[in-house]
């Protein structure tokens, strides 16, 4: 990315501090939950934008993060502090587990056993009552607390998941940036060339997957705090459906893009809401017109743009 | 046996029929055009509806009502080949899943408003006749079940391997510019796929309709299993999917009945991801190169 367009993010980032100030009470839920997308899609983009798999289980890893805190901090009596940490390792080892036999598949294979998972981890979620709370959920979970002071308002919240989503996209920079984000995107490219240059293709592969695992555990496990509820329902397939959406409208293999994705993603059904039961269908036909028209995503019309206006050096 | 085995069994095979017939159309359209369509089960959702319009709504009488249903969903297949497969056309894989699960979230929404949100049971041409078979009460709609969708199985065959359109088709399924060059229309082809895969799935909806209730969530469950089922009779197999199909309506019913009803989809699943672990080309599969 040119470094005009990083310093125009970076402070565009650093001005959304100023939201909560501005902000009504609904907008800013509406953001937090877009924050907390966007630490999901960001972990997406390691699996889908730079080692190229297709994976329908996003949503499945959030709701693990979710279910694992929730469970820690209401049954167990954990403090949210250490629970949030655990859950999202949590995504990681069972990542780890799953992707360790079925990363051998590729294309719609893979993208059938993914969905099989997440399809599986509702029905798990939805039946057994005595531990996951079957359909009416998890209930009564606490909100984070630093000493007596409360974290639990949308508008406290919204610092939390700001810090978090900056360390989120700091951390994925580094690792782009890193021999595994370089072996990563090696490994799509041109996956004999990767393996003859010994580099363990089903290693990164694998890698890949768990990480992108540990960011949607990290963002389900930051959902439960806010809701102080969870339900098999918030981390159905469809919701899997959404995140790949998000990349891939923001611009697959950019972390900017991935935030920026769930950003307007998240905000649509809001800009959208005059449009009524009408509305999933003019979203649906949107989400198409941008897969056939702009398959690279907003991003890269947005670069373009800037270099239109002379923002970038070439 | 006993009566209860001889009743799952039978439904068993009915269930299993109409994932066999959803499979097919997958697979038909996978094979012949490229494309992996993800809302094939909203297909399913939309014949079981326009069904439910001739059958419910229009009152006609069933003689009339499925050859009209099914006349809508052969244009249903074409206008899907007009407006979402030719822009989708040569995308790279995941841009066409996506899509084609956008163009379902589209139908269905489209669905719940014009048909709303409660749901309808379309009579069954039998009613609620029961035949005797083996000393077990069968319903006598589940056997038409199983013997419309080997009709259209067998005519599926035949249109397939002893027709000329059929061989056409076969070319373009093997080697799309090589079938070009030879002088075959490619683009009617391709619109002819999508006119079969309306009719299958429009079959498989009519068929459904009866058993369980006509709903527009109906779509993405049954699409789950003739995915579950394709997987596990081999992705580009058609007696694969016809076997997959069986098996995984057999392991709905008596999973349910002997093993664990909250948990009958969890065991297809988790048979299907046995198969994509422990034999990945299914049954019948021969082609691995996706695969491994």
């Amino acid at each position: 990315m040119p470094r005009p367009a990083v310093v125009a993010s970076v402070a565009l980032f650093l001005l959304a501090l100023l939201l909560p100030a501005t902000v009504s009470g609904y907008g800013i839920r509406i953001l937090n939950l877009a924050f907390i997308s966007a630490i999901a899609v960001i972990g997406l983009n390691f699996a889908f934008g730079y080692a190229g798999l297709i994976t329908l289980a996003q949503a499945g890893f959030v709701g693990c993060g979710a279910y694992v805190t929730a469970i820690l901090t209401t049954s167990v009596g954990l403090s949210p502090w250490v629970s949030i940490p655990i859950a999202t390792a949590s995504g990681g080892v069972l990542a780890v587990l799953i992707g360790l036999p079925i990363l051998r598949l590729k294309g719609h294979y893979l993208a059938l056993a993914t969905l099989g998972f997440n399809v599986s981890f509702v029905i798990v979620a939805t039946n057994w009552k005595s531990v996951m709370g079957g359909t009416d959920g998890i209930s009564g979970i606490p909100a984070l607390t630093l000493g007596s002071f409360s974290l639990g308002t949308d508008h406290r919240y919204f610092y939390v998941l700001w810090t978090a989503l900056a360390v989120a996209t700091w951390v994925a920079w580094r690792i782009r940036a890193s021999h595994v984000g370089l072996a990563m995107i090696a490994v799509r490219d041109d996956e004999i060339a990767t393996a003859t240059s010994s580099v363990g293709v089903t290693r990164i592969r694998v890698q890949a997957f768990a990480l992108s695992a540990v960011y949607a555990a990290l963002a389900g496990a930051l959902f439960a705090h806010m809701t102080n509820f969870v339900a098999p329902d918030d981390f159905a397939l469809g919701h899997s459906i959404i995140y790949l959406a998000m990349l891939i409208i923001g611009g697959e293999g950019s972390i900017v893009g991935a935030i920026a994705g769930a950003v307007i993603v998240t905000f649509m059904p809001e800009l959208l809401r005059d449009l009524g039961s009408a509305y999933l269908i003019f979203f649906g036909g949107l989400m198409l017109l941008i897969l056939i028209y702009l398959p690279k995503g907003l991003f890269s019309v947005a670069a373009a743009l800037g270099r239109r206006l002379g923002m970038a050096r070439p | 046996m006993s009566q209860q085995l001889v009743q799952l069994i039978v439904s068993g095979l009915a269930v299993g029929a109409v994932y066999a017939l959803v499979g097919l159309a997958f697979i038909l359209v996978n094979e012949a055009t490229g494309v992996v369509n993800f809302a094939t089960g909203q297909f399913v959702m939309v014949g079981c509806f326009v069904a439910v319009t001739t059958v419910v709504q229009m009152q006609l009488p069933l003689a009339a009502a499925y050859p009209l249903a099914l006349t809508a969903m052969a244009f249903f297949g074409a206008i899907f080949y007009a407006i979402v497969f030719r822009p989708l056309q040569d995308r790279a894989v995941v841009t066409v899943i996506i899509g084609t699960v956008m163009i379902g979230i589209v139908i269905q929404n489209a669905s719940l408003i014009t048909w709303g949100s409660v749901p309808f049971r379309p009579r069954s041409p039998f009613g609620r006749q029961v035949v005797d078979v083996f000393g077990a009460a069968i319903s006598a709609h589940a056997l038409f079940v199983i013997a419309v969708a080997f009709l259209m199985i067998g005519l599926l065959y035949v249109l397939i391997y002893r027709t000329s359109v059929g061989a056409r088709m076969r070319a373009v399924a093997q080697d799309r510019d090589a079938a070009r060059l030879m002088g075959i229309g490619v683009d009617r082809m391709f619109v002819l796929t999508w006119v079969i895969a309306g009719l299958l799935t429009g079959t498989a909806g009519i068929l459904v309709g009866p058993m369980w209730f006509a709903d527009v969530n109906m779509g993405d469950p049954i699409a789950l299993k003739a995915f579950a089922a394709i997987i596990i009779g081999g992705f580009s197999s058609v007696p694969g999917a016809i076997l997959g199909g069986v098996l995984v309506g057999l392991a709905e019913m008596l999973g349910a009945a002997y093993v664990s009803s909250t948990y009958k989809d969890g065991i297809v699943f988790l048979i299907m991801i046995l198969f994509l672990l422990v034999r990945p080309q299914g049954i019948f599969g021969e082609r691995i190169g996706e695969r491994a």
